[in-house]
């Protein structure tokens, strides 16, 4: 090859690495400004997402515990994690991690269109409603699942017929299933993305993989069948709702229309709610028309995504009543009482179909030019749309430290005798001043590094939403008690050895009789008096739970060594 | 006028149009009054979260 041919092949090389780059920078400057002070010293604490130092690994991280495994498996990856890496660095590289996978996965999703195409939809799958409310409200779980989900699609999309299942596949699948319900919308698109007509081994492989993914939670919400129906008052609450102008289904189709009305961006509830649902809606118009000239690769598995994801949102806001049978009547219907969680498998066909009509608006451009300004334009429409998502959601990510005491009463927990920790007032949600106020369930059980009792009763507009924790109404029976020795004596017989006491303005904490082992910035532990009966999780449950955990881990490690194996392979 | 002077002023003239609302909703959004109350002192527990019905 001639000098000036290497140089042509070494600058063509590098412009196709620059153009592969290019939408994995955006999207992590996207994530930089939308995290905002999120990325400071401190730990993000709002709502369900609570992260400490050291996650300790209780039994209710591996789901042998009594309350309801919601935070099954999340919980135990990150209490085995944070072994290696601080809590705190931890949380900030899956919060980054989450966003720069979502959008480069977008990117990838949309193919080799022009890069003006693939940096839009890397926007549109980063900053969106859905993204900014469930980061607010802490389901971080979810987010992961949103982020595997182009990824998943993508590699279901190359599987050809009759060959081997790709590695990615699996680790895919366990990291999008860390929670029940994103592990359910990562089960809907595996098997919307990977079956295939007339493939039934290929069709029971699927199946057989996504039901390993979600087994920690599956076997842990068996053990617990007895409780595990929920409130069919909560699916009121939690059904998809409306946002400012739009109402439930519109809210919905612009990927918003969480229930809790607290966590909304302020400018979704005005009239750029509206313009998103125009903008987004005219180019997804423009998208689907030239979708029926040019088809789109896996069309049919993005459609069934949304077809779900949309459906069980509309289901939700439309009979609330029938999604609270459910959940009232069947072990696990509880699933499906937020609405709109389910909502991440409407975002990337949105994206998709979206981002072909700027194709299309790109396209009638007259000239190079033009086309890199309109281009540079509908780049940034989804960050002008939810301008205050902006910063840490306006600040309200903002990492926070916690006090000293709370490392001083971890130390007097832990030299306690054997036993569960009782946290006091018997509630489950904090807005401490340190917080700045901020909303998020009570951070001491998973910081105490403890098992501990906890009030799973939720209140939503002042109203309670009954739990379903059979042992935390005997702790709340325990409390009603008469006197401080009567509390501490009905505590110990329940497996109660230490209560922590917490002072907040408006809310009593019951005397406990026994020795106060710390006392300082507004907190209080207790050694409860009396023998302590120790509740040990039943052999059976640790059985089970052994065998699901280690199905789950074949899975993972399994599809990691292969993907492995692939890729050194390929190097060589 | 020359075409190829459309493109870049109708980019701009959208682009500005954009900054505009974008300016105008964030400004709005947050002068705004809260419609409700973060907490409520009268419960007996904080709330999780409150609804728009």
């Amino acid at each position: 090859m001639t000098d000036a041919g290497a140089r042509s092949t070494a600058r063509s090389t590098a412009r196709s690495t620059a153009r592969g780059l290019a939408p994995i920078l955006w999207s992590a400057a996207l994530a930089v400004l939308l995290l905002g002070g999120a990325l400071g010293p401190g730990y993000v604490l709002t709502y369900d997402m609570v992260w400490v130092p050291d996650l300790a690994v209780t039994p209710d991280v591996w789901g042998v515990g009594t309350a309801l495994p919601r935070a099954v498996p999340s919980d135990a990856v990150v209490a085995l994690l944070d072994s290696v890496v601080p809590g705190m660095l931890l949380q900030k590289l899956v919060l980054l991690a989450l966003l720069v996978g979502a959008g480069a996965g977008a990117s990838a999703l949309v193919g080799g269109r022009s890069l003006g195409v693939r940096v839009f939809a890397s926007t549109l799958m980063v900053w969106n409603p859905f993204v900014v409310e469930r980061l607010v409200i802490g389901h971080w779980p979810v987010l992961v699942g949103y982020a595997v989900l182009p990824w998943l699609l993508l590699v279901c999309r190359r599987w050809e017929a009759g060959s081997r299942v790709p590695a990615a596949v699996p680790v895919l699948l366990v990291l999008g299933s860390l929670s029940a319900s994103t592990g359910v919308a990562t089960a809907v698109a595996l098997l919307a993305g990977g079956w295939r007509r007339g493939a039934r081994r290929r069709a029971a492989g699927l199946v057989s993989m996504a039901v390993v993914a979600n087994l920690p939670w599956l076997v842990a919400g068996l053990l617990h069948s007895a409780d595990a129906t929920s409130a069919g008052s909560g699916a009121r609450v939690f059904a998809a709702s409306s946002e400012g102008p739009l109402p439930g289904p519109l809210a919905a189709l612009s990927l918003g229309g969480i229930w809790n009305a607290e966590v909304v961006p302020t400018t979704r509830l005005g009239f750029l709610s509206v313009v998103w649902l125009v903008v987004v809606g005219a180019l997804a118009i423009l998208g689907w028309l030239a979708q029926r000239r040019t088809a789109v690769q896996g069309w049919s598995a993005l459609v069934v995504c949304w077809t779900v994801g949309v459906g069980l949102a509309m289901l939700s806001w439309a009979a609330p009543g029938a999604v609270g049978a459910l959940a009232s009547h069947i072990p696990g219907g509880g699933l499906l009482r937020d609405g709109s969680r389910l909502l991440a498998l409407a975002a990337p066909l949105t994206v998709v179909v979206a981002a072909r009509g700027v194709e299309s608006l790109l396209g009638w451009t007259p000239d190079r030019a033009t086309r890199v300004l309109v281009a540079g334009l509908l780049a940034v429409v989804p960050v002008a749309l939810l301008p205050d998502a902006a910063l840490g959601a306006s600040g309200r990510l903002d990492a926070v430290d916690y006090p000293a005491a709370f490392s001083d009463a971890r130390a007097a927990v832990q030299a306690a005798p054997d036993g569960d920790v009782v946290l006091l007032p018997f509630t489950s949600y904090r807005a401490p001043d340190w917080n700045d106020g901020r909303k998020v369930l009570d951070p001491l059980p998973r910081f105490l590094g403890r098992p501990a009792v906890v009030n799973d009763e939720l209140y939503v507009d002042g109203r309670p939403i009954p739990g379903e924790d059979p042992r935390a109404r005997e702790v709340g029976e325990a409390l009603r008690l008469a006197t401080p020795a009567d509390r501490a004596t009905a505590l110990a017989d329940i497996g109660v050895s230490v209560v922590v006491s917490e002072q907040i303005a408006g809310q009593d904490a019951p005397e406990v009789a026994g020795e106060t082992t710390y006392a300082g910035d507004g907190l209080t532990v207790t050694e409860v008096a009396g023998d302590v009966s120790v509740r040990d999780a039943p052999v059976p449950w640790v059985v089970a739970m052994v065998v699901a955990w280690l199905a789950w881990a074949a899975l993972l490690v399994g599809g990691a060594v292969v993907a492995a194996r692939n890729r050194f392979r390929t190097r060589q | 006028m020359n075409a190829g002077l459309i493109g870049p002023i109708v980019s701009l003239v959208a682009g500005g149009l954009l900054a505009s609302v974008s300016v105008f909703g964030l400004i709005s959004s947050q002068t705004a009054a809260p419609s409700k109350s973060p907490a409520n002192a009268e419960a007996p527990a904080f709330d999780y979260g409150t609804t728009t019905e």
